[in-house]
């Protein structure tokens, strides 16, 4: 006799959020023969998003915006270094994570008129004044024996930064009405943690003195006093913290 | 970092040794047949096939001359991606979706870079062995965008699916799946790379014919040079022939086709004509 799988009663989500559990016959088996019932919940028993978020739609707009300007300057500056670094291992990566970024800024640019932002160059632009130093700053060393600089400060303070930004706005915003945007952060995550990986190797391999070390750790300083100033890659709330006060140690 | 990049400053280590194409045409050892050679004139034929007593040498010099090249687009594509802002494509300015082609090319030129490396390792050449001929990073180089997209993508990439498609032969005739198997891939994004060069030729200019005939007058120019007086053509003393089909699938014209085959024998024409009059200058004892 075949027999089928059908769940019975789902949990029901409570008005604020949480759950009642009322699961009656849930995994239970049934007798075929009898008239099956097609209705469900909404929501399966293990789907536990919700509709809260921290961010409006114009919110989202401005912060995705800063999310493509960096990105694109991110990949140009990639994209240009590759002619400038004499070590062709760290010129094939530059190559291949220049398109990792392009490609997020390409999901960022076409996610804007979904965001009722149909000049998509209007939001792309930088969080604060301070981001455009910042990226000045990061994109300054050309030279040939500058590698390690060139790598600090994507691997060590720019691609942390967009982790960090990434992580807060998956986690913060609605897991309903902006899954489009989660979708997307899902994806470019892993690129930036691949890549973080890939760059804090070649870093690791090219760090071999200690004169090596205070060159990285120098430059990083220097750019991190930047990236603070600028409070990250969509400002002082990137990852909510939303203040501007630097308090002496500590905040 | 500079808007623009010289190609003096191409950052190299030490393996590698660079020189530019007039250096590489007075080289003796690229000496041609004066006479229009027979089929049966032993040494006559140019093409690459593993009956070559050289095939061997030959072959990784060619791999070695790949690899270099694609390490050349890699740079170019790169700095195409960071040498101009996204706009309308007027006053120094790309589409934005140009910009992520040019650095979708430089992912793929970095795994042609990986793929090349390692053939070149399969084939028994070091990094360095060969000299490097900087002339692709030259293309990259114009102020002009739209002109680098027609003597990169479309004269130079175009040569390219030249050579892969002699070298993937070379590999079936030798017996070598390896190399006919990379080379098929890399043949594969060379035609996507001329295709991208051909399409936004098109859309850019397409209200600025001056500019279009400017892009392509330097595509011929630099199709011309690479020519290597004559490597490319229908004749036997040419290395390698022009791809026609999967130049097509490109975007190139029949008549585009046509004008690139008639500037191939014009090459190889005037090159014997360069070495005679050398000759008659310094003596029949020269080297052609």
């Amino acid at each position: 006799m075949s027999q089928t799988r059908r769940y019975g009663a789902f949990a029901h989500r409570s008005p604020v959020g949480g759950w009642s559990h009322e699961f009656t016959s849930f995994g239970g088996m049934t007798d075929t023969t009898q008239t099956e019932s097609t209705a469900r919940a909404p929501f399966a028993p293990w789907d536990r998003r919700d509709i809260p978020g921290s961010f409006s739609v114009d919110e989202t707009a401005r912060r995705v915006g800063n999310y493509k300007w960096t990105e694109m300057k991110l990949f140009e500056a990639l994209g240009g270094w590759v002619a400038t670094v004499p070590e062709l291992d760290v010129k094939m990566r530059l190559g291949t994570h220049c398109y990792h970024h392009a490609w997020h800024a390409d999901l960022w640019h076409k996610r804007l008129p979904e965001l009722r932002e149909m000049k998509p160059e209007r939001l792309t632009v930088p969080a604060n004044a301070a981001m455009e130093r910042f990226i000045e700053a990061m994109t300054e060393p050309e030279a040939p024996e500058l590698t390690i600089e060139k790598l600090v400060g994507v691997y060590r303070v720019l691609i942390p930064r967009f982790i960090a930004a990434y992580t807060y706005h998956r986690n913060n915003t609605s897991e309903i009405t902006d899954a489009p945007t989660i979708r997307s952060i899902n994806f470019i995550l892993q690129d930036e943690y691949d890549d973080w990986r890939d760059g804090e190797m070649l870093l690791q391999s090219l760090i071999t003195t200690s004169t090596h070390v205070e060159r990285a750790a120098a430059h990083q300083a220097k750019l991190e006093a930047l990236m603070v100033e600028a409070g990250g890659i969509t400002g002082f709330d990137s990852i909510g913290m939303g203040t501007h006060t630097i308090t002496e140690g500590g905040a | 970092m500079r808007q623009f990049f010289p190609v003096e400053d191409l950052a190299r280590d030490e393996r590698f040794v660079q020189t530019n194409m007039a250096e590489r045409m007075k080289d003796g050892r690229t000496a041609i047949e004066l006479k229009e050679s027979s089929a049966k004139s032993r040494g006559a034929s140019k093409r690459l096939t593993p009956e070559r007593h050289d095939a061997s040498d030959a072959a990784r010099g060619l791999m070695h001359g790949i690899m270099v090249g694609e390490i050349q687009a890699l740079e170019g594509a790169g700095r195409t991606a960071h040498d101009f802002a996204a706009g309308d494509g007027t006053n120094d300015t790309v589409p934005f979706e140009l910009k992520l082609d040019m650095a979708r090319q430089a992912w793929d030129e970095a795994r042609h870079v990986e793929i090349s490396a390692k053939l070149s390792d399969w084939m028994g050449t070091e990094l360095g062995e060969f000299a490097e001929n900087t002339v692709l990073f030259e293309a990259a180089c114009s102020n002009d965008p739209i002109l680098r997209l027609a003597g990169v993508n479309r004269a130079l990439e175009g040569l390219a699916i030249d050579v892969f498609t002699q070298m993937k032969e070379f590999g079936d005739i030798a017996g070598d799946p390896y190399l006919e198997f990379c080379e098929d891939w890399m043949l594969a994004d060379e035609v996507t790379h001329v295709k991208m060069g051909s399409d936004w030729l098109r859309k850019v200019t397409a209200n600025d014919p001056d500019r279009r005939n400017k892009a392509l007058e330097f595509q011929q120019v630099v199709d011309k040079l690479f020519s290597f007086g004559g490597a490319r053509g229908e004749s036997p003393e040419s290395s390698f022939t022009l791809a026609k089909r999967f130049r097509e699938l490109a975007g190139f014209t029949d008549d585009e086709v046509k004008t690139i085959s008639e500037m191939d024998a014009e090459a190889l024409a005037e090159r014997r004509a360069a070495v005679l009059r050398y000759r008659e200058k310094v003596g029949a004892d020269a080297p052609a």
